[in-house]
């Protein structure tokens, strides 16, 4: 085993062990925040499934995010479906992954890449947010649609119900921690790396014989299916969802989270977006509108002085010492 | 007829008001070895992504294994056995030596040589961790070609193989193509005329998108015309 792969694993442990031990210290409202960050950090981990492997930009992942939550919310608030919650989280992953499809076949198939991918994405974003106001009939317009149940389903003969703080906390966090690793190994393995080889060299990956359309297509419809099952879980914990959950905020902010985190690391973007999110939390009790102009201030930073997240400072200033030694 | 692997057919190419091939025949039989040679701005380059399917000939027709090739997608082509070494070195600078080979390996429908091997071949057994940017250019070029090779090519089409080599890399690389001939038909695009000579094979001149001549290469270096060519006095 390669040593970034042992620190990974170590690290992602750490994180484990901290979310089990977590609710013996926290009370029921600081577990929902944290409950609440870690659904977002697993909407960030999506994200960076695609950009980090790929180097394409999705400008407009909120949208699989708001999609998700929308189709969540209109399952289980029908009486007439039996099972809502599960039918739900599945219609979620499905819409999300659909719509995904649907997009990323014209755009990989057709050619697109790069910024051209990014500006087609941030139009998606908008165009999800628009219906999600306009067409009100279904989705409520402005104020979106409230009052949707926590999940619970049977599981075996055992009745899972997550109306209460302690149970929900698990629930989410364990689904985090199976979908990580569970990312994670898809990419540090073949698929990862010919993900790696398309972003140095599109045409030449293809001349060896690799079907790069398609590959990105596949990876952007699973990051997408993943968004729309935090959406899903966000609705659910929230029990309200509104067009602001596919806008261009949440969509600036994931990639916030995802940049801050370390982009390709898959378990920074969790941190990032809880960290953040803590920041904003703190930063908004002083005066709400500072909150936006820090995030932006942030985020062209990062982009410009730390392109690799700031995680990336610690691998920065070793090789940076390395280098002095070598120079003496 | 039946080893006939390339078989191209009065291939012409025009670009807007340019015409940059015209005429041109190619038959590449299994486990040929053949060069395609020309001063710059003959249209080897063109001729070659016209070969690889790349580009699609306006007139003519591109055969491999009689079936047409013109205009599949990169991907398809490459596992029909068509391997492809570019003019710039084109290996994945972010991956290892090594994940390079594997990545080329993985592409192929059924891929033979282990890695090991593919890194004795183009003599990179010791830098299989290094980083594929980090590599000397004639080394990217090496590996370039054991990443063609890893695709167990029936055609490997190699465009300027050398360029940029010191003379000590263009003749080991001319060793390295005369060990591999006679496994597969090798199709190499070279102005480097001690290439060529090393190689010593059935050669195709190319002068402003035509064939000026074709033959084995001792008849073409004793050609008066493709002197005065080479030499610009036509």
């Amino acid at each position: 085993m390669i040593a970034r792969d042992r620190n990974w694993l170590l690290i992602f442990a750490v994180c484990a062990a901290l979310a089990v031990l977590y609710p013996l210290f926290a009370d029921g409202y600081q577990l929902t925040v944290i409950r609440d960050a870690l659904i977002f950090g697993l909407f960030a981990a999506s994200l960076d499934f695609f950009w980090g492997r790929t180097g394409i930009l999705c400008f407009g992942h909120a949208a699989f995010f708001g999609i998700g939550g929308y189709i969540m919310a209109l399952i289980t608030l029908n009486d007439a479906i039996p099972f809502g919650s599960l039918l739900g989280i599945m219609g979620a992953v499905a819409g999300a992954a659909f719509i995904a499809a649907i997009i990323g076949y014209f755009l990989f198939f057709g050619g697109i890449r790069g910024s051209y991918f990014t500006i087609v994405t941030l139009a998606m974003g908008v165009i999800c947010q628009q219906a999600a106001v306009s067409w009100s009939s279904v989705t409520g317009g402005d104020s979106g649609l409230i009052g949707i149940p926590p999940i619970e389903f049977d599981l075996g003969g055992t009745h899972v119900d997550l109306s209460q703080d302690l149970p929900s906390y698990i629930f989410v966090a364990a689904i985090v921690a199976v979908v990580v690793l569970a990312l994670w190994s898809i990419s540090r393995g073949r698929w990862g790396t010919v993900l790696t080889a398309i972003q140095d060299n599109e045409v030449r990956a293809a001349a060896l014989g690799h079907n790069a359309p398609l590959r990105l297509l596949v990876t952007f419809v699973v990051s997408a299916a993943i968004a729309g099952l935090a959406g899903a879980l966000y609705v659910c914990m929230a029990g309200l969802v509104a067009p602001d959950l596919s806008g261009l905020l949440l969509s600036t902010e994931v990639i916030v989270w995802v940049a801050v985190g370390g982009r390709g690391t898959l378990l920074g973007p969790v941190l990032g977006a809880i960290f953040i999110q803590r920041a904003q939390q703190t930063i908004s009790s002083f005066n709400p509108s500072l909150w936006p102009l820090l995030l932006g201030c942030v985020f062209v930073i990062i982009v410009f002085v730390l392109p690799d997240g700031i995680l990336s400072i610690y691998a920065r200033l070793k090789s940076l010492l390395k280098g002095r030694r070598r120079a003496q | 007829m039946s080893d006939v692997l390339l078989q191209v057919e009065n291939v012409g190419i025009r670009f807007g008001g340019l015409q940059a091939l015209e005429g041109l025949n190619l038959t590449v039989r299994d486990k040929e070895l053949c060069c395609i040679i020309g001063p710059n701005g003959a249209g080897k380059s063109t001729f070659l992504n016209v070969l690889t399917g790349t580009l699609r000939p306006t007139s003519g027709s591109v055969r491999f294994l009689g079936d047409d090739i013109a205009g599949l997608p990169l991907h398809r082509i490459a596992r029909l056995g068509i391997a492809r070494k570019f003019q710039i070195p084109s290996v994945f600078p972010s991956l290892s030596v090594e994940d390079n080979l594997k990545v080329a390996r993985w592409g192929a429908p059924s891929p033979a040589r282990p890695v090991g091997e593919l890194l004795e071949l183009v003599a990179l057994s010791n830098r299989a961790a290094t980083l594929a940017g980090e590599l000397a250019h004639g080394q990217k070029q090496w590996l370039e070609i054991g990443m063609a090779l890893a695709i167990e090519p029936r055609l490997l089409l190699l465009d300027e193989p050398t360029a940029g080599m010191t003379p000590q890399e263009t003749l080991a690389t001319a060793e390295m193509l005369l060990r591999l001939k006679g496994e597969f038909s090798i199709v190499a695009v070279e102005h480097d005329i001690r290439f060529v000579r090393a190689l010593n094979c059935e050669t195709l001149v190319l002068h402003q998108g035509r064939r000026l001549r074709s033959g084995p290469f001792h008849d073409i270096e004793t050609d008066e015309m493709v002197r005065d060519v080479y030499l610009g006095r036509r």
